[in-house]
This record gives C-alpha cells, structure tokens and sequence, in this order.
C-alpha cells in the first residue's frame, strides 16, 4: 500500500511543479556508415538514423501516458560529424546537416545534434569543413544542433579554433538576422564537453558509446523551488544544511523518474540504456525557473550578491541527490543558468541586477556556462572569441565542462529585447563591458597550454 | 480445520487487539492472519483464525460479544472454507496502478469509478479517500490502487474515466504504480 504521501508529494511534482522529462535522447553512432561518396554516406546516415530511433516518438508518447509524466522533447544525437563525415568539404558538410534534418522531421523528434567538431588541440580536415559549414547548415536546418569542443582540461584551449569560432558565430547570427540571430542560439562551443549529453544545443554521441543508446534528460527546477518553498515555510529549523538536504532529496526523486522512463524506453526500443542528465533546465514558463528557486531561497534576485555561493550549493546538491538514485549519472548533471530560456534570469539580466560578469563568475559553479545569452549585434567576432577563451578557461582550469552560447543579435542594442520562440525563449540583450571591439590577445592564437594538475591552490 | 473470519468494528480505544486475542486464545484458537485499519476514530480489523475441531464459529461469536460487552464493538464471526474466488483461481496477468481522483467529494464518486474499473475487468486492491476539505484540490483526493488485466486497452479505460471525470468536475488521473515507487523509495 502507498502511503498518502508519497501519492501526493509524487501528484505534486507531476501536476503542480512541472517535472518533466525534457528529453528522451537516442544516441546513434554513425561510424558504420562512413564512406567517401556523399550520396553514399547521405543515404547510410538518414537509413540508420530512421531504422534506430522510428519508434522513439510514439514509444514516448506511450510511456507518457502511462506514467503520467510528459516527455517534453524527444530527440537525436549522432557521432561527431566532423569526425564520420570527414571526406567531405563545407558545400557537402551542409548537404549532410539537412539530411540529418531531414530525418529528424521524418521522425518526428525535436531536435538533432552532433553537427559537432572535437578540436580542443587542433583540427583535421573534416573539422575545418564542419565548422565552416556551420552558419549556413544551422540557417537552412531548422533542427539541427552544434556544438564545438575547442578546450580540455588535458589538451589546454585551442586559441586557433576559439579565434574562428567568433566568426563562425557572427556569420550564423547575421544569416539569420530575421530572427534576431536564431542559427547562434543552436550553437555551443565547449570546453570538457562530455561525451553522453542528452541536452541540446550540446547533444552528441561520443566515440567511446555503443552502436546506439538512449538517455534522458530530467529537468524540474520547479520541482526543487517547490520543496524549498514547502520546507521554507513549515519547517522551524530550517538553515543552509537542511535546504541542501531538501534539494538533494527532490534531485534524488527526479532521477529516479527519469530512470524509469528512460529504461523503460529502452527497453522497449531494444536498446541499451546509457545514462540520466538531472539539470534543473529552465523553460521560459512561470514555476519551471531556475532563478526563482534563488528567489525561493532568499536572494533578491539572481545575480544579487551570495547568487554564486547558492549556485554553488544548488549545483552540488543536485549532483549529489543524482549520484545517489542513479548509478549511470552523466552528461551535464547540475543547474543550467541559460539567460533567454529562462524567465527570472531573463528578468534579472533586464533590469540589471545580473551583469555578464556576474554570469561568468557564477558558471565557474553551475553545470554549464554562459548560456543563450544575446548580445548586442555589433560585438566583433573578436570580442566574441574573447569571451568564450575566458569561459573556456574557467572550465579548463576548475576540471569541468563550461560552455557558451552566444548571440550577437544583429541590429540590437544592448536593452533591446529579443525572441528565438519555443525553448530558447526570450530576454534582453546584455551590454558587453568591451571597451575597444580590438583584441590583440585573440588574434595571436595558437594554444594556451594544458594547466598543471598539481600544486592545486 | 476449522478456520473462521472474524470482523471487529467499533470506537478505537486501547484493549481491543488485547481483548479479541485473548478470547481467540481461550478458545485454543490460532490466528493465521490479521490486518486493522483505522478511519478517522473508527477501529476495523479482519482476523482469520483457526479453531479447535469441537469449536464452533457461533460459539466464539458469543464469547467475543458476552467479553467485550462495554466496550461498544460490533463482531461478527464467520465460518470460512478458503475457497477463492474465481478471479483468484483464474487471475489473469495484471499491471498495477494507480487511480487518482482529484478535486471535492461527490456523491457518487466512489460508485461511478468502481463501477467503470469493474466494467473493464479492474480489480481493487487498495482504496483510499485523503479529504481534507477547503480549497487545495490535492487536500481532497480518492485514491484507489488497482490491477488492470493486460488484456484492457488504457486508452479506452482513460477515455471513459475521462468521461466521468467531466461529468463529476474532477481531475481523474491513471498512472502505473512504478512512478509512485521510483519516486519515494530508497530501494527499488
């Protein structure tokens, strides 16, 4: 017999505090369909992708019922392509993005990524091609996601790609300039990109994974604003050691739905099940925020001063409750702090209370990096490599993954207002602190070379 | 064998068990299994129990009623062949969930959902109302733990739970049991 409470607490997370499988991920490897003749490759790549995942939607939407937890997004990722499709050159790298568009819309899913390039130390042939084919596969796609790995903490930052990635960037926003620069907003560059991310704009399948698998993304930052709201307010003894025991617990419980559902989807498609992603990732929806949860904690606003100490706590907590209900964790696992997709963020960042400074300092301890943040259209794409170098240094240096998406709005100003529709949501355009749009220090390239990994202090 | 159910209802108060037990006893009977449940402050409890081959279900009945006098319980004692029912002796492969009506009570709920599960072949086996009263819809919500035979088609037992659920003003939700579990338990 269940007890009440878990009937209601379980009832509540589901109707009232918005949990939500943000996405069931089927990771396809495409390396057997490697192959030198475009047409050839083109072919082999939709046939796998169509053949592995065609029941993945409707199996979704069966599991959905069942459980009675929506699975917001169902999606794709494939190996790297700048890595299988490296015979190819920029004219045919696009070919290849809209096929995988193709099958995505065949499908049925949300999104595919892995239109991807590794090259934190330098870049083969079929990287070059990748990136260069960016801007335009990401305007003329509408689901297709990328990503580029241009640091670790083994191999350092690679400064050369990092330089080109400001252009790469630029060039995406002004094809798209319609949309206020849409391409930019599903394109991450990464450093330590993990191999099994679920979530886009990041999503690909590494070398080191399986034929195909699939993994889930859970999110529910409404869940955790909740309990803390709950726990706020009932309990007495309420202090920072009881809040991050309340997030762990509800972080344990999210994980553990989204194990469910995941095996379950698994097993249905007869494939092995590779791991949970819990980011408390925002939606551009009232209760399913991030910030608010800073909010519910007792923080003016996110950004105020003490954001980074929460974010820290918030972050870890989450790992830790994750860690403990699942033994397959991985991807980025911790508390996203994306700018447009999320509504209090969004809100803060507007009125000025969140700087993209503080932003920075602040993904130093959240589980990605500056994230859908739009920036005013005439940022250089020098400026724009700037940024990212520092985002990827933080990530190289403190041995986790850091990211940035960055979206230099075309014709906007900072305080303008922009909007990318659906998940990507809507904010401001935040003022970048440039000074001169030259920056010598980018243009010097090279490598900055891997940290040390002893004398830690 | 001689095996009797016995129902015990009345005010809870302390004794009861004590009492019951210690007649059973008396009587050189043996109880096999017991459950009790409390509703508000009403005490309910089944017991099965075996008696001596010379004893008698009347018998204990009146030595339960003649004991307990004062202490305002109604027993019944029944004798009892343990022969299942046919659902039990032709149980069909079922999958467990769980059904949740949420919003005020109504006269008529409990009869409108129990008849549409039976309809579809549901058994019951577990129920519960959480009425709270006031506003909040989860303060009122009718929970009823079911095994649904494989062989229903959900979509057709949601469409028309759906259908009540409109018809009453409530939210009527069906979800497998594994939710509920992963989500509270430690262990699974």
């Amino acid at each position: 017999m269940l007890t009440p409470k878990e009937i209601i607490s379980t009832l509540q997370m589901v109707r009232e505090e918005n949990l939500d499988l943000r996405t069931v991920t089927v990771g396809i490897n495409l390396t057997d369909c490697v192959s030198d003749d475009i047409e050839t490759f083109k072919r082999k790549i939709y046939d796998k992708i169509t053949r592995t995942a065609g029941q993945l939607v409707a199996t979704c939407n069966r599991i959905e019922r069942r459980y009675g937890i929506e699975v917001a997004n169902k999606r794709i990722s494939v190996s790297p392509i700048g890595v299988v499709g490296a015979p190819f050159n920029a004219d045919q790298m696009v070919e290849i993005a809209l096929t995988l568009d193709k099958a995505a819309i065949e499908l049925g899913v949300d999104f595919v990524g892995g239109f991807s390039a590794l090259v934190e130390k330098g870049m083969s042939r079929g990287d070059q091609a990748l990136i260069e084919a960016i801007p335009q596969a990401l305007t003329e796609s509408q689901r297709v996601c990328s990503s580029v790995n241009v640091a670790s903490t083994r191999a350092g930052l690679n400064m050369d790609a990092i330089k080109r990635m400001g252009v790469v960037i630029k060039q995406a926003a002004a094809m798209t300039a319609d949309d206020d620069g849409l391409a930019a907003a599903k394109l991450v560059v990464f450093a330590n990109i993990p191999q099994d991310v679920p979530f886009m704009a990041g999503a690909y399948l590494g070398i080191g994974e399986a034929d195909a698998v699939v993994s889930v993304g859970v999110s529910g930052p409404g869940v955790v604003k909740a309990a803390l709201e709950r726990a706020m307010a009932e309990e007495d003894n309420m202090d920072l050691s009881r809040a991050a025991d309340v997030i762990k617990q509800t972080a344990a419980r999210l994980t553990r739905a989204g194990e469910l559902v995941g095996r379950e989807v698994a097993e249905i498609l007869g494939l092995p099940f590779d791991i949970v992603d819990l980011s408390l990732a925002p939606t551009p929806n009232e209760n399913d925020s991030v910030g608010e949860i800073f909010e519910a904690i007792g923080l003016p606003a996110i950004g105020a001063p003490g954001s980074t100490a929460f974010l820290a706590m918030l972050n870890d907590a989450v790992k830790k409750g994750g860690a403990f209900a699942s033994s397959h964790v991985g991807g980025l696992s911790g508390a996203f702090i994306p700018v447009c997709e999320d509504l209090t963020i969004a809100r803060s960042a507007a009125e000025g209370t969140l700087a993209l400074e503080k932003l920075e300092a602040m993904t130093a301890v959240c589980s990605v990096g500056l994230d859908m943040i739009a920036l005013p259209g005439d940022t250089s794409a020098e400026m724009l490599s700037a940024i990212i170098a520092d985002e990827m240094a933080i990530g190289v240096i403190n041995k986790k993954t850091t990211a940035a998406r960055l979206i230099p709005a075309p014709g906007k100003q900072a305080g303008d207002h922009v909007v990318f529709g659906g998940l990507l949501g809507e904010g401001p355009v935040m003022a970048v602190n440039m000074g001169s749009q030259e920056n010598r220090f980018v243009r010097l390239g090279g490598r900055i070379p891997a940290p040390i990994q002893s004398l830690v202090n | 064998m001689n095996k009797v159910l016995i129902s015990v209802l009345g005010s809870d108060q302390p004794g009861i068990m004590a009492k019951v037990a210690s007649i059973i006893n008396q009587h050189n009977g043996n109880i096999e299994n017991l459950s009790q449940t409390l509703l508000d402050n009403v005490f309910g409890a089944l017991l099965m129990a075996n008696l001596a081959e010379d004893d008698s279900a009347e018998k204990l009945e009146q030595s339960l009623q003649d004991q307990t006098r004062g202490m305002n319980l109604y027993i019944r004692v029944h004798p009892w062949q343990a022969e299942p029912s046919d659902w039990h002796q032709n149980k069909p492969e079922t999958q467990p969930y769980i059904v949740t009506a949420i919003g005020p009570d109504r006269q008529g709920l409990v009869a409108e959902i129990a008849g549409e599960l039976f309809k579809h072949g549901v058994n019951i086996s577990n129920i519960q109302a959480i009425f709270k009263g006031g506003k909040n819809p989860m303060d009122n919500l009718m929970v009823f733990e079911v095994d649904v035979p494989r062989a229903v088609v959900m979509n057709d037992l949601r469409d028309a739970l759906d259908a009540i659920a409109s018809r009453l003003e409530l939210e009527i939700n069906v979800q497998h049991r594994r939710i509920f579990e992963s989500v509270s338990n430690i262990l699974n």
